[in-house]
């Protein structure tokens, strides 16, 4: 017997609306040894990330002479989920790993870094649903963080279907009982769609729809990046405008 | 000996040729921008295995064998049969290719196949259950790239859905000590959809279909999408360190739901006719 | 009067839109200019830029670096110069042309843990920059304590024709070696060090702000009436 994911007015089993994101709250520059970090929570997931680099490629062999690698490493740890996680690095964190790498490739100016790697690692300490697209944002917020030349922030959010209806931000029981989950990662400024995943079950139509609800999904935690860099950088301040030269 | 190759490399003065095609709208291969490789799908390749099938697509050649055991259910879904899904590049298919335990390409490869059975219901897994939390059936598909010429995820679902469509179960009986009895008799699987992918790469800005080891090499970004018997999307997933508009989303989504039914049509072909195992 | 607008900005952010002139740290979309790091944008006559507030520090030729010697081998030291790349010190600088590792041992002169204040020789992105430690004021720090700075700010905690670091200077009895990749060797006694400290961390977080002079001197005037 399935779990009502709806009620009669289209709630969500956690009181939110169909379109409606969980909270997120995104905290910049919480580890001090790294060159860049940042800490989400988005719902219940709480990701840190944290960035080295750039710095030499080991092993050596990697090393590219005209521009940079990138090491991602997306892990959860074992206390994470519902029953415990076994430790070892699964093929699910594998895949993932891969796939939140190639989403922050396109933004980080790679050229600027020839012969370096650059280390991004991704701490899944609770998870709750979409934590793919947190952690992706999280990384990206980090990467800002260690000062790395970006195109753009890349900030992730999941949309789905639910008990036939599109819903923005699947959480961990809508995605184990729910029909389709679309993780999807952008870069907001530029436009253009650097994750992009999918299970579940779309007619053409809903997949349009649901495209279109994460991408707007993506913009919200777009806006809570942004925030939590200026945050942490200015403050309040309003800037100099005096001239000075 | 050779050297050791580490990654495909295209010449300067193909990519330079490629890029010329490109804007005429046409592929070194020959080939329009959105048309296949040359498919085909043999059945029943392996006699030991309960289903499989041999796809070529252009150059790539993948056997995939589908293997129906019983065994006891996940603690979690103790009603339910199970499904593992692997997949490997065997160093007999490419230069680049090496022996070891998968590598992420590989493991992207089986969980991206894995999604598209599971996702679109393809295989009932509620009446692959023998006896609740005691006995169900363990449907385990094995992937093997004998010869690696891109497309992989395509030619793997083509060769998964042939291998399951044609496959088999044990029958089986529950002896009054709750034992399992398994009889030599089999019974087919049932399946009840059947999960297309369709493989996208952007080159130089151009959209191409299926696309090959070469153009692999060229890409910036790839998108594959899967869909089943109703035209619905049941997985996808984007590949490679380049981007898509959104535009070039839809249109994609488009594309493969028109593709899977072509390609859906052709599988089907072939299965209802080789059916009379040889 | 040329007018500098400026704004804060994220990586993506619109700088400006127009026909401008590059000068550092955006990227050019059509004629929109986006900032490619966290800081703050300026937009003049001049050009385009945006000066961040974080990031490492990449090497340029004539650069004053202080580094740390972390290893050596048979023919150069290396030196870590707070940069994702090793500063390469070649024996034959230091002893001289008629160097030979059979009569020479590297650590007899500069030994792993060392700080040496040195000078960009050579760094042309295909190979670990070259440093030097001949010439006026560079060579091993003898004395002072080490206080670090995030290398953008370096800038600011030198200020407009040195000034800020007369001004931290004279007002703790100190004497400051600012390397450009954010290393500053504080020589002085121990209050006068621990009151850069203050200024530095200072700088550090309100780097983005103007009228930090006076802020940093009303830092000064406080910590003295707070101790008398």
């Amino acid at each position: 017997m399935k779990t009502a994911l709806l009620n009669a007015d289209k709630i969500r089993l956690d009181g939110r609306k169909l379109d409606e994101l969980r909270p997120v709250k995104i905290e910049v520059g919480v580890i001090k040894n790294a060159d860049g970090s940042a800490r989400i929570e988005f719902g219940k997931n709480k990701i840190m990330a944290a960035v080295y680099g750039p710095k030499e490629v080991h092993p050596k062999h990697l090393t590219k002479p005209d521009r940079a690698i990138v090491k991602c490493r997306y892990h959860m740890t074992p206390f994470s989920t519902d029953t415990r996680k076994n430790p070892s690095f699964s093929r699910r964190e594998i895949e993932i790993s891969k796939v939140i790498r190639q989403a922050l490739e396109p933004a980080i100016i790679l050229e600027d870094y020839p012969r370096s790697s650059i280390e991004v690692y991704m701490e899944v300490l609770q998870s709750d649903g979409g934590s793919r697209c947190a952690a992706l944002s999280a990384a990206s917020v980090a990467l800002a963080d260690a000062g790395i030349n970006m195109r753009d922030l890349v900030a992730g959010c999941a949309a789905g279907k639910i008990g036939g209806e599109i819903v923005l931000d699947i959480d961990d029981t809508e995605d184990k009982e729910g029909e389709a989950d679309m993780p999807t990662g952008i870069m907001p400024s530029l436009g253009l769609v650097t994750l992009f995943q999918l299970d579940g079950n779309l007619s053409a139509s809903e997949f349009q729809k649901t495209f279109d609800l994460a991408v707007n999904g993506c913009m919200k935690v777009y806006q809570i990046q942004r925030e939590a860099l200026m945050n942490k950088y200015f403050g309040q301040s309003e800037p100099m405008q005096e001239s000075n030269e | 000996m050779s050297a050791v190759r580490k990654a495909v490399v295209v010449g300067t003065l193909r990519k330079s040729q490629m890029k010329e095609q490109l804007v005429k709208g046409k592929r070194l291969d020959g080939r329009d921008l959105l048309q296949q490789r040359n498919l085909s799908i043999e059945l029943g390749v392996i006699e030991k295995a309960s289903g499989s099938a041999r796809v070529r697509l252009g150059d790539t050649e993948i056997v995939a064998g589908a293997k129906v055991e019983t065994g006891r259910p996940f603690p979690d879904t103790p009603d339910q049969g199970l499904l593992i899904v692997t997949a490997e590049v065997l160093p007999i298919a490419s230069a680049y290719a090496e022996p070891g335990p998968p590598n992420e390409e590989a493991i992207e490869l089986a969980r991206v196949s894995d999604r598209g059975i599971r996702e679109s219901g393809m295989l009932d897994f509620s009446k692959l259950m023998i006896k609740k939390g005691e006995h169900v059936y363990s449907v385990f598909v094995d992937v093997a790239v004998l010869n690696d010429d891109g497309g992989l995820f395509d030619a793997a679902s083509y060769a998964i859905v042939s291998a399951l469509s044609t496959a088999t179960r044990p029958n089986t009986e529950l002896a009054e000590d709750g034992s399992l009895i398994v009889s030599d008799d089999t019974s087919d699987l049932d399946v009840k959809t059947l999960p297309i992918a369709t493989t996208f790469a952007k080159i130089h800005g151009k959209i191409v279909f299926d696309p090959n080891t070469e153009e692999q090499a060229m890409m910036e970004a790839r998108l594959t999408l899967v869909t089943d018997s109703e035209g619905k999307f049941v997985a996808g997933q984007k590949g490679g360190s380049g981007v898509f508009t959104y535009d070039e989303m839809k249109e994609l989504a488009r594309i493969s739901a028109e593709r899977g039914i072509e390609i859906r049509k052709a599988i089907r072909d072939t299965i209802d006719n080789g059916s009379q195992k040889t | 009067m040329s007018a500098v607008k400026r704004k804060y900005v994220v990586p993506g952010d619109l700088v400006a839109e127009g026909e401008f002139r590059p000068i550092g740290h955006v990227t050019q979309d059509g004629n929109k200019f986006l900032s490619t790091r966290v800081g703050m944008a300026e937009v003049g006559r001049e050009g385009v830029r945006v000066i961040p507030l974080s990031g490492p520090y990449i090497p340029r030729i004539d650069d004053l670096v202080i580094g740390q010697v972390v290893d050596y081998s048979a023919f150069a030291w290396e030196v870590d110069i707070n940069s994702p790349f090793f500063g390469v010190l070649p024996a034959q600088s230091v002893f001289g042309r008629e160097y030979s590792p059979a009569n020479e041992s590297l650590s007899s002169r500069f030994a792993i843990g060392d700080h040496l204040t040195c000078k960009i020789m050579s760094f042309d992105r295909t190979r670990d920059p070259l440093v030097t430690v001949s010439g006026p004021g560079l060579g091993k720090v003898d004395e002072g304590e080490i206080v670090k700075i995030s290398p953008t700010k370096v800038p600011r905690l030198i200020g407009k024709k040195g000034l800020m670091i007369k001004s931290i200077e004279a007002a703790t009895n100190t004497r400051l070696a600012i390397g450009q990749n954010g290393i500053v060797v504080t020589i002085g006694p121990s209050a006068g060090v621990e009151m850069v400290r203050r200024a530095i961390r200072l700088i550090e977080e309100e780097a983005h702000l103007a009228d930090l002079g006076s802020k940093v001197e009303a830092l000064f005037t406080e910590a003295e009436s707070g101790t008398n």
